[in-house]
C-alpha cells in the first residue's frame, strides 16, 4: 500500500515479496517496465527521467488508493524512478493483489495506463542525434480515457 | 485597496529547458478586488511580459498548469503561499 520514487534500481523479487507479505491474497498480478533500446524513429542508449517529487508522490498514491477501492485490493504498490537510465534497466513495477485474478489485473492496467499521463514524469532520450525530450503518445491519452469513460473496467 | 501575492513558479522538462528556470518566487502585484481575482491565465500573461521565449513557451497548445501539485484549468484562483507549476505533457511510466 505505498508509492517509492527511487534513483536506483527495482529490485523485483524483493517488491514481489512485500507486496504480497504473510497474507498473500488469491490473485497478484504485476507488472514490470524497462527501458527500451529504440522509439519510434532511431535508437536509444540512454533514457533520463526529470520529475516533480512532491507531486509526483500525491498523484501516485492518489492512484493507487483509487485502484484499491475500485477493485477491492488487499495490498498494492507503485515503483517509478527517476535519474539516469540505461537500456534494459527496470523504470517502473506496479503490483497488485486481490481476491481474483480478473481484479489484479485490472487493477495494474489502471495504474499503468493512469501514470503514463498523470504522474509528473518527462523521459529525456539520448539517440544518434544527442538528447531530445519524448513527446506524449495520443494512444496513451486513449487508453487512459477508456477508464474514465467505462469502456475499461 | 492594492498588495502583493508571492506564489511559488516552477518550470520542468522541456519548458525549464527553454527558459533556463527551474524555481523562483513571483512577487504579483494586484489591486485585490473582488472584481479582479488572480487566476493562473492572469500569472501565465504577466510572466509572458518577460519577453518572446516566456510568452511562446507559456502559451503552447498542450502546456498543462499545476496548482499545488494538482493539475488544474486556467480560470484556477491562485493565492498568497500558492505553488504553480508549469510543464509539457507527462511522459513517465
Amino acid at each position: 500500500m505505498s508509492v517509492s520514487l527511487q534513483s536506483e534500481a527495482i529490485d523485483v523479487a524483493a517488491e514481489y515479496d512485500q507486496l504480497v507479505g504473510d497474507r498473500p491474497g488469491a490473485a497478484v498480478a504485476t507488472f514490470t517496465g524497462y527501458v527500451r533500446d529504440h522509439s519510434d524513429a532511431h535508437t536509444v542508449s540512454e533514457l533520463e527521467l526529470e520529475h516533480y517529487p512532491e507531486m509526483a508522490r500525491k498523484v501516485l498514491e492518489n492512484l493507487g488508493q483509487s485502484a484499491a477501492e475500485r477493485f477491492g485490493l488487499s495490498s498494492w504498490r507503485i515503483v517509478h524512478r527517476f535519474g539516469r537510465l540505461a537500456v534494459s534497466e527496470t523504470i517502473v513495477w506496479v503490483g497488485a493483489v486481490a481476491d481474483h485474478r480478473g481484479e489484479a489485473i485490472s487493477a495494474c492496467e489502471l495504474m499503468m495506463d493512469t501514470l503514463k499521463t498523470d504522474a509528473p514524469f518527462w523521459k529525456r532520450e539520448q539517440g544518434p542525434a544527442g538528447e531530445q525530450w519524448v513527446a506524449s503518445r495520443d494512444s496513451d491519452t486513449e487508453r487512459r480515457a477508456r477508464w474514465q469513460s467505462g469502456e475499461a473496467q | 485597496m492594492s498588495g502583493g501575492v508571492k506564489i511559488t513558479i516552477k518550470l520542468f522538462a522541456a519548458l525549464r529547458e527553454a527558459l533556463g528556470e527551474s524555481e523562483f518566487e513571483l512577487d504579483f502585484e494586484v489591486v485585490t478586488t473582488d472584481a479582479v481575482p488572480i487566476d493562473v491565465a492572469s500569472v501565465k500573461a504577466a510572466l509572458s511580459q518577460r519577453g518572446a521565449d516566456w510568452s511562446e513557451a507559456l502559451n503552447q497548445p498542450n502546456l498543462v498548469h499545476a496548482l499545488n501539485h494538482k493539475v488544474v484549468f486556467i480560470d484556477a484562483l491562485v493565492s498568497e503561499g500558492d505553488e504553480l507549476a508549469f510543464f509539457p505533457p507527462m511522459t513517465g511510466g
